[in-house]
């Protein structure tokens, strides 16, 4: 088990390095660059251009940057050793000038803690969310497998279709309308995070797809497992229904959930674009986004690659839940 | 193993259950409804105490995107410097008619031939946290905007001063690179109002700023005024590092506010500043909100949480049904012009380019229906228009050749040279229309296609690329789109800005379509080197129309400010330059009703 | 996986087939399938919705392009809706921003988004299986090494891939072809068929040690014949449910990459066969949700409905091709 949980672990540098240089590459390829703004502006000056290419390393030849990025470099400017992604660095941001991506992302604003860094806000909401999907959706889809075709089904199957059915652009401006315009019960211009009531609708918004996601899958799995012999068995002996529920056939029935769930979690960790415009919430998720559209290459490079770790991290566990699950599958033969 | 990992899930389910508690139960509706039950009584109460207690004057603006960075040597847009101006000002400053007015200098005088310019500080000046304000402030300013270390996207705005270009274009790497030979080289000096030196920070007789220019600059007392000349303290940019600009505590300014705080993506809030030496001084607090999706912002608006939002053109059916939302909407015109721009270069991808046929352009400008556009894609919330400078702006001119006329722009085309005059054989060309692809700009080029395809009976492909691209596209002479959407916003009141900035053979913005037209070249030459006023103006009405004849583009509209605004916000005067707010320029004439604040 | 011809030998090929009954798998759970109710409703909105996407030009009642001047966000004739805006009868659904007609758009928006929900589904399912398959059935370095691979995919940067090809293709013939579709594609099956090739895993490695598998390796059943006759049918519930939710993802993923600049490109010719799509409608409805509902109403609905009618027809496939439910009702 250890043994296999290093060289698990030692497998995350290849899959980083090989992320690093695909996006790297596909980056790079991309027309248009760091310096290029609105065009209804006065543009960067060819002498300014020049001054920041050089700060920044961008005048260097291609592997030479990518080298920097992931060991480290000189630069030419000030002459001082910067490290690279291997001691944490993942870059100076282009945009947001003098700070560094991990800056950006994980250092609070001043006199706040972790937690109210962008990240740290990412991942709280990130983690309410996915206890929504866990503790609803695992739920719901329980019910709507023991009581197949009846109304309880058909209410969490409609639950689930517009859960997915309408995107959460449309979602949020729906609860918006109904819980700040109608019912005035939340604010809609959110005043200070600190306070638990603003929390609902992101998350609500958040983790509905992947709440109803893991309904319809656990349905699915549940009455699958329902048929199985050993469930038959286990009732004809005469166990509690609550016993033969939660022990014999959730826990077989979870494989498929728990799979989706690793990556969903680093996928909600990691924040959404949307959400956080439409609720000016304060998380990572939009900073990927305005990255591509103004080339900041670092953070581009940052976001992608802690992505990559999260997925690749979260996969791992998955794995060995597995293990947990299933006492007969094996992780390695 | 197993065991330990069933207390393990276990801790993880727990942790997951408690802040799952934390945040309140998955049930929103019954905790806030336990909220309201329980609060009844004390409502009651609250009716019956004889004195309410005094509301708070609060201007709520809803300002959108987030600003990337708040250094005033830094920043380019217009969000950012909506809080630059808050917290600084500079030597000038502009009134409500925008006109160049003394902001932290007193007074200014040109020499003879407008190569040198001589501030004189008001005197007294602090900044907000009572330190004295003196004009080497501004000499670091200045120095700080043109130091190719600082390499912001407005360095070259400075490039007047002497020694400014060469300092910028100085190879930072080289050994010998000696930033204080090019400082002292720079046209750039403090002094006292003797001349003598001054002796730093502290120094409160160091009142008198001198500019040197390497040609006549009559209007660098117009961009001296802004946000590069905004005097941030050196010592807070040391000691705050490269990241001084994150930390409200470092920006300390000479503005109408004080930054109390900022809780980034959230919100902002401004305090007056007692000390400022502007024409007054703010009654209110202001706090600045980033919520980029304007459905949000109007209901918020509509909510009465916010004071001041922008209108969406999506709104406007609604705004105008609503007898009291259609009284709060305040539109006046703004700072931008947008064009259909051609490209000029000969050939385009090695292609004969129908553009450089002057009936060909004239055909294209004709057949822009400004007034369509203005109704039909931005609901009224655009102004047409057939020239260049956009009104509100010294400069204006509504006389033009171009106004939309369809049978005389058919009429051109048929006059056209072979083979460019008739829409077919336009067509065999495949003329492409570029555009940076947002939903927006999606609308606005599909209405842009179908206005020639009816006037003109002209076929445009659309081709629609990540705005970012659109933008490298423009940068190049020889991938410019032969068809794009584009403009210019003011960064200061002058025709200078509007005409040698942007439309001189030299510039960025005529070289890369190609437009160069010598006689233009000479009559704004001479106007930036005039400088009686009205001979200067005369010479950039004659450079406009120069312009208007050559038609470089189908000069289309003019953006609009358009705000909802509360009738408790009173006393505001709108400048197209506005950022944010109608009054953004002078805030201090806003006061807050706070008697009707519901 | 269904097999015409009778099992031929009288070797014990399958313990399943043991208990084959005279009817073809195929046929069987056809007819199990067209006996349940909601599959059947299912497969009544999806062939209607084709019929839409294919007949579009026939059926819309305008010109899908054509701008009305003066004629922005009229409410449909059944609404009175909050504007001052009248109404226009011949506008079932009124009007978009450009005085566009809702309803024709919406029509013809069905063909890009059933489009685009399908056929990268499809890929997706087919490379995904495969991969998760492969891995999970292998196990060893096959498995290692496709799961590090998919780590990487996962964090694979589409957009800005998006970005290049658009860019890069935009003057060829694939980057023109159906409007960009086909890049849309290759772009969202690259990207996506990770997920589908973990859930397969995760349900190989489970079922693979299960007794029957075990029991047909011992009596020599080809490695590929487990795979696809016994392991792939029982792991059919989760991927089905993920088709199901792939479907309006998709859709909503390319209303998304348009907002973000690299989406469809759209169309100035009423002859061209994609024109529009619901998300797109989407997001231009959800700006103007004040002004005209209908413009994000009547998209939603669509994909609901489409959603709705996958879920319907996918519980029913489900049962119908379960080995265990064979011969039941």
């Amino acid at each position: 088990m250890v043994n296999y949980l290093v060289r698990r672990l030692l497998w995350l540098v290849p899959v980083l390095i090989t992320v690093s240089a695909v996006t790297f590459i596909i980056m790079r390829s991309a027309p248009g660059g760091p310096w290029d703004t609105d065009p209804e502006r006065r543009q960067v000056d060819a002498a300014t251009e020049k001054s920041l290419n050089a700060y920044y390393g961008l005048d260097k030849p291609m592997w030479r940057q990518f080298y920097a990025y992931i060991i480290g470099d000189t630069n030419s400017q000030t002459k001082e050793w910067v490290c690279g992604m291997i001691c944490g660095n993942l870059g100076p941001s282009y945009r947001q000038r003098g700070r560094t991506v991990q800056d950006i992302l994980f250092a609070p604003p001043e006199g706040k803690n972790f937690w109210q860094s962008r990240f740290g806000y990412s991942m709280r909401l990130g983690v309410l969310a996915l206890s929504m999907a866990v503790f609803i959706g695992i739920p719901l889809g329980i019910l709507a497998a023991l009581k197949q075709n009846t109304l309880i089904d058909y209410t969490a199957l409609f639950i689930a279709t517009s859960g997915i059915s309408f995107p959460s652009f449309v979602l949020a401006i729906f609860l918006i309308i109904i819980f700040g315009s109608w019912l005035h019960w939340v604010d809609i211009v959110v005043d200070d995070w600190t306070q638990i009531k603003y929390w609902f609708m992101p998350m609500i918004v958040l983790g509905f797809g992947t709440m109803a996601y893991t309904a319809r899958l656990t349905r699915s799995a549940m009455l699958e497992v329902m048929r199985q012999d050993y469930v038959r068995t286990a009732r004809a002996k005469g166990l509690a229904e609550r016993v033969v529920i939660f022990i014999h056939m959730l826990k077989n029935a979870l494989i498929p959930v728990i799979t989706i769930l690793g990556p969903a979690l680093a996928g909600l960790v990691t924040g959404s674009f949307i959400i956080e415009t439409m609720f000016s919430f304060p998380g990572m998720g939009r900073a990927y986004v305005q990255a591509i559209g103004q080339r900041d290459y670092s953070m581009i490079m940052g976001t992608t690659v802690i992505y990559a770790l999260l997925v690749a991290v979260a996969n791992l566990s998955v794995d060995i839940i597995y293990v947990f699950i299933d006492p007969r599958i094996r992780l390695e033969e | 193993m197993r065991k330990m990992f069933l207390v393990l899930s276990l801790l993880v389910v727990a942790s997951m259950v408690l802040t799952a508690c934390g945040g309140g139960s998955t049930e929103p509706q019954t905790v806030v409804q336990t909220v309201i039950v329980e609060g009844t009584p004390q409502v009651v109460e609250v009716t019956v105490a004889p004195s309410e207690p005094e509301k708070e004057a609060v201007l709520r603006v809803n300002l959108g995107t987030y600003p990337d960075i708040i250094d005033p040597q830094k920043s380019s847009f217009v969000n950012e410097i909506a809080h630059l101006n808050k917290v600084y000002m500079g030597l000038t400053t502009l009134n409500e008619k925008l006109e160049t007015v003394p902001g932290a200098a007193e007074s200014w005088e040109f020499n003879d031939d407008a190569t040198q310019l001589v501030f004189k500080l008001k005197p007294n000046l602090v900044y907000s946290d009572g330190s004295v304000l003196n004009a080497k402030r501004f000499e670091f300013a200045f120095q700080r905007n043109i130091d190719p270390a600082t390499a912001g996207q407005y360095a070259s705005i400075t490039d007047e001063i002497v020694g400014a270009p060469e300092w910028r274009a100085a190879d930072t790497s080289a050994a010998d690179y000696d930033p204080e030979a090019y400082k002292a080289a720079l046209g750039v000096k403090a002094s006292h109002a003797d001349g003598s030196e001054c002796e730093g920070y502290e120094d409160t007789a160091c009142d008198t700023l001198t500019l040197t220019f390497s040609k006549p600059a009559p209007y660098f007392a117009t961009i001296a005024g802004i946000w590069v000349g905004y005097p941030a303290k050196e010592e807070n940019i040391a000691e705050g590092g490269e990241i001084w600009w994150t930390s409200s505590k470092f920006q300390v300014g000479n503005g109408p506010f004080i930054w109390e705080s900022v809780d980034p993506f959230v919100k902002s809030v401004f305090v007056p500043n007692p000390n400022f030496a502007g024409a007054g001084i703010p009654t209110y607090k202001l706090e600045f909100r980033y919520i980029t999706d304007s459905a949000v912002a109007f209901e918020a608006y509509r909510n009465n949480e916010f004071d001041v939002i922008g209108s969406a053109a999506e709104d406007l059916p609604v705004i105008e049904a609503d007898p009291d939302l259609s009284a709060q909407h305040v539109t006046y015109a703004g700072s931008c012009t947008i064009k259909i721009q051609f490209n000029l270069q000969p050939t385009w991808y090695d292609k004969p380019n129908p553009f450089t046929d002057k009936k060909v352009r004239e055909a294209f400008a004709l057949a822009f229906d400004a007034e369509g556009w203005t109704r039909d894609v931005d609901g009224n919330l655009s102004l047409p228009t057939w020239t260049w400078i956009p009104p509100g702006y010294p400069g204006y001119d509504p006389n033009s050749p171009l106004r939309f006329d369809p049978e005389a722009a058919k009429k051109a085309l048929s006059e056209a040279s072979e083979p460019f005059n008739s829409p077919e054989k336009l067509n065999a060309l495949g003329l492409k229309l570029n555009f940076g692809d947002t939903p927006r700009n999606r609308q606005r080029s599909e209405w842009i296609v179908a206005n020639y395809k009816n006037i003109l009976g002209v076929d445009i492909a659309l081709d629609p690329v990540d705005p970012t691209t659109a933008t490298a596209l423009q940068k190049d002479p020889n991938t410019f789109p032969l068809l794009s959407r584009g403009g210019w916003c003011a960064d200061y009141p002058d025709p200078q800005n509007w005409l040698s900035v942007y439309w001189r053979s030299n510039t960025t913005f005529a070289s890369r379509p190609g437009y160069a037209n010598p006689e233009f070249d000479a009559l704004v030459d001479e106007a930036d080197q005039t400088v009686d006023p009205a001979k200067r103006m005369e010479l950039y009405a004659k450079a406009q129309q120069v312009l208007l004849n050559d038609i470089p583009a189908a000069f289309g509209y003019n953006t609009l400010n358009h705000y909802l605004v509360k009738p408790w916000v009173k006393g505001y005067l709108t400048t197209p330059q506005d950022a944010g707010f109608p009054g953004d320029v002078t805030p201090w004439t806003i006061t807050i009703d706070t008697s009707m604040i519901p | 996986m269904a097999t015409p011809q009778a099992p031929a030998s009288n070797r014990v090929v399958d313990l399943n087939d043991i208990f084959r009954p005279s009817k073809s798998l195929g046929q069987e759970a056809w007819s199990r399938l067209i006996r349940n109710k909601a599959s059947v409703l299912g497969m009544f909105i999806i062939a209607f919705f084709i019929f839409l996407a294919v007949f579009a030009s026939v059926i819309a009642p305008k010109d899908p392009l054509e701008l009305n001047a003066g004629k922005r966000y009229l409410p449909p004739p059944f609404y009175k809706g909050t504007t001052n805006i009248k109404s226009e009868p011949e506008f079932l659904l009124g009007t978009d921003s450009l005085g566009r007609d809702v309803l024709s758009r919406v029509i013809y928006g069905a063909r890009v988004s059933m489009v685009v929900g399908f056929l990268p589904t499809l890929i997706i399912l087919l490379v995904g299986t495969t991969v998760g398959m492969i891995s999970g059935y292998l196990g060893g370095w096959a498995d290692n090494l496709l799961m590090r691979l998919t780590d990487v995919v996962y964090a694979f940067p589409d957009l800005l891939f998006f970005i290049i090809v658009m860019v890069a293709l935009r003057d060829s013939f694939i980057g023109q072809f159906m409007n960009g579709l086909v890049l849309l594609f290759a772009a969202l099956a690259i990207v996506n068929w990770v997920g589908v090739a973990r859930l397969i895993r995760g349900q190989v490695l489970s079922i693979k040690q299960k007794e029957f598998i075990e029991a047909a390796r011992c009596i020599g059943v080809k490695n590929s014949r487990i795979m696809l006759r016994h392991i792939l049918p029982n792991s059919l519930g989760p991927l089905i449910v993920w088709a199901a939710f792939s479907i309006p993802g998709l859709i909503i993923t390319e209303a998304i990459l348009g907002y973000l600049g690299v989406g469809l490109r759209p169309s100035t010719n009423s002859a061209d066969f994609f024109i529009t799509s619901w998300g797109a409608l989407m997001l231009d409805g959800q700006t103007a949700i004040n002004s005209q509902p209908f413009l994000l109403l009547a998209p939603a609905v669509c994909v609901a409905l489409v959603v709705l009618a996958f879920t319907f027809l996918g519980d029913g496939l489900r049962d119908a091709l379960d080995p265990r439910m064979r011969g039941t009702q």
